[in-house]
């Protein structure tokens, strides 16, 4: 199938143009070869004309002068022959363009008067002929046929050559109309490939919506795009604006049932109810966390992010760096400055700042980011040079709520929605050892 | 010490105040940005817990705004969603930690002392001056490795002072260190916390760490560690 609008007109035009040329070419030639034909005979009777006054009757003989006030007659050669037959069929007199031969032709004598006709001898050569039937010549009684004949030869070369001009010239014709039809489908085409362009903008997130500098035809689609892509960013805003008030008013309440749940534990008797009760709100608030982290941060249907690594990750340095200041943790961000990462900031921010928390909690003075491209992939590293994580509970720690280290409380689902991001985005999340000594987390996203 | 508590909901607003002053703070717990900025503007404070979602003007205002008028004293922020943007943004407009809700109030307590403890240049959970070693965690001071047996009043005083090793304090900044309310506060009840706790640390050895600076306040001479 042809893929391209542009070829595909091309193909139709020409199509078309050629279909219109083959059907008017024949009828060219024929009325050509007609007109033709007619001027022959017009010709063809003038140049018997010419013999009838020639002719003379003396004692009832045909007697003709010895030259001919027509020159062609006289000369050999000159394609214009005439003849005269008698009544009985006999050739009686030739003129001198004939060159003595003689032709294979018999008057019909049918009455008529004239006639115009096409013969061909025995040797394949053809001839127009006109015949005049008299019967009074010079004022005497005598019925002669009086022809001339002209070969088809040139009449047929005048065709071929004529045949030739016109494949030619439709032929230049075509050619010329596809170079226009190609100009014009380019200048025409045109607003569809700015239309292209936009739309690429848009989705590398470089510009909001569809410009309307666009043809008429065009603009009730941009505008539908356009109104889409609002109302997906809308909703999209509205929808994180809901999950941050949902958040805050599911979360609020859990930190004052926290609080009264630790003032029971203080209580001798109610002890174990607290201890209930504090690890039953810990379970809501990482679910609501994990629900609403998922919800918020899955990847968008249009836009095709791309977010510059290097700022980002040197905001979440900086902000983890006053953090953990007192670990003074040594970063080594080795990031090429304009590296981009196929994802939405929002998504990229969530899942390196859990990723490098883990690694600024758990390391002892050194932590690591790398970027790597290799063909198709893009690799994204973090390590540290903490106690790593043992080979046999690295798949389960990417489970979802699952964390080893129980003794900080808090943000126990942060590898859960590290490995759900990853998941929407098509990217890989990988767990193994460190040169550095603990544990390296690799994010592989895929280029194609 | 001093703190300010920021928070919007009245019953996490009531434990925090609760909570923190059981550990031996003054607290002021307020319920939006403005009136926290007016406290801000009238009292001398230690360290602020502000809630990111406070109804008008947010969290993050707040922050930016209290920094902008030079306020040097560590914020802590607390917040519900708990994502790397708000975290991002609050610690990049000003604050020092965060803290998400819901929280062990141990966890709240220990990143406040951490961030306490920083801010008055002091990396580890004791302080130590020449034979004197208070231990913050525990809100116990000890000469020469013996238990002074010092009242919650007298403790603050000391533990406020030590932070504050070679600078002058107003007897007005201490007060405020005792009581949050205006009303309850007597100039002469300092001077005689002071003179009990010079009396203790006196004690056989003569260790006299703590002297008056005439018109403006009192001054702990010893170098703190």
């Amino acid at each position: 199938m042809i893929r391209s609008l542009r070829v595909r007109l091309m193909l139709a035009a020409a199509l078309l143009a050629l279909l219109f040329m083959l059907a008017l070419l024949p009828a060219l030639q024929k009325a050509f070869s007609m007109a033709l034909q007619e001027s022959i005979e017009q010709r063809l009777a003038s140049d018997v004309t010419t013999l009838i006054s020639a002719a003379r009757i003396e004692h009832g003989q045909l007697q003709m002068p010895e030259l001919l006030p027509d020159e062609r007659y006289n000369l050999p050669y000159t394609g214009l022959m005439g003849y005269i037959f008698d009544r009985q069929g006999n050739q009686v007199w030739r003129s001198r363009a004939t060159t003595d031969r003689n032709i294979n032709y018999h008057p019909r004598y049918d009455g008529r008067g004239n006639e115009f006709a096409r013969i061909r001898q025995d040797d394949g050569e053809e001839f127009f002929v006109y015949d005049v039937e008299v019967k009074l010549l010079g004022g005497k009684n005598a019925a002669y046929s009086i022809v001339a004949l002209q070969p088809v030869r040139e009449y047929q070369d005048t065709i071929n050559g004529l045949r030739e001009k016109l494949y030619l010239g439709f032929g230049a014709a075509l050619l010329a109309l596809m170079v226009l039809l190609w100009a014009g489908l380019t200048w025409g085409l045109r607003s569809l490939r700015r239309l292209s362009l936009e739309l690429d903008e848009v989705e590398t997130g470089a510009r909001d919506g569809l410009s309307r500098e666009h043809p008429r035809e065009l603009l009730r689609l941009t505008g539908s795009l356009n109104r889409l892509l609002h109302s997906e960013r809308e909703q999209r805003q509205r929808y994180r604006d809901s999950l941050d008030d949902l958040a805050h008013s599911l979360k609020t309440p859990l930190a004052v049932l926290q609080g009264v749940g630790e003032s029971m534990g203080q209580g001798s008797g109610e002890r174990e109810q607290a201890r209930v009760l504090q690890s039953q709100i810990e379970r809501m608030s990482q679910q609501i966390d994990y629900q609403l982290q998922r919800a918020s941060l899955r990847k968008s249907g249009l836009v095709r992010h791309r977010v510059q690594l290097k700022p980002l990750l040197d905001s979440l340095c900086s902000t983890l760096a006053k953090v953990y200041r007192d670990k003074r943790v040594a970063v080594d961000v080795d990031v090429p400055e304009h590296a981009q990462v196929p994802m939405e900031q929002g998504a990229l921010l969530e899942l390196l700042g859990n990723l490098l928390e883990n690694a600024y909690r758990l390391c002892l003075g050194q932590v690591r980011v790398s970027l790597q491209e290799t063909p198709g992939h893009l690799v994204l590293c973090v390590e540290d040079d903490g106690p790593g994580v043992p080979a046999d509970q690295r798949e389960r720690i990417l489970q979802r709520g699952e964390r080893l280290d129980r003794q900080h409380p808090g943000q126990g689902i942060g590898l859960a929605v590290v490995k759900d991001i990853i998941d929407s985005y098509d990217a890989h999340l990988s767990l193994d050892d460190s040169p550095l000594g603990g544990a390296a987390f690799r994010i592989i996203f895929n280029l194609d | 010490m001093k703190l300010l508590v920021v928070e919007d909901e009245a019953l996490l607003r009531h434990h925090l105040f609760t909570r923190l002053s059981e550990t031996g703070h003054v607290v002021q717990a307020v319920a939006n940005a403005e009136e926290a900025l007016y406290q801000v503007e009238e009292y001398h404070f230690d360290l602020a817990v502000v809630d990111l979602g406070l109804p008008g003007m947010s969290g993050l205002d707040l922050i930016r705004q209290l920094r902008n008028q030079g306020k040097s004293f560590p914020i802590l922020i607390l917040t519900a969603r708990g994502n790397w943007q708000d975290k991002v943004e609050g610690l990049a407009a000003g604050a020092d930690d965060y803290v998400v809700k819901p929280f062990q109030f141990e966890e709240l307590e220990a990143r406040l002392n951490a961030l306490l403890r920083r801010s008055s240049g002091f990396t580890q959970s004791t302080i130590a001056a020449g034979p004197l070693v208070l231990d913050l965690n525990r809100k116990q001071a000890t000469l020469d490795e013996q238990p002074l047996a010092l009242t919650a009043y007298e403790y603050r005083i000391l533990e406020y002072l030590m932070r504050h090793h070679q600078q002058v304090v107003a007897k007005d900044r201490l007060m405020e260190q005792l009581y949050p309310d205006d009303e309850e506060r007597d100039p002469n009840v300092i001077e005689v916390l002071v003179g009990r706790l010079r009396r203790k640390l006196e004690g056989e050895h003569g260790f006299k760490p703590i002297d008056t600076v005439r018109g403006l306040g009192y001054l702990f001479t010893e170098r703190c560690r």
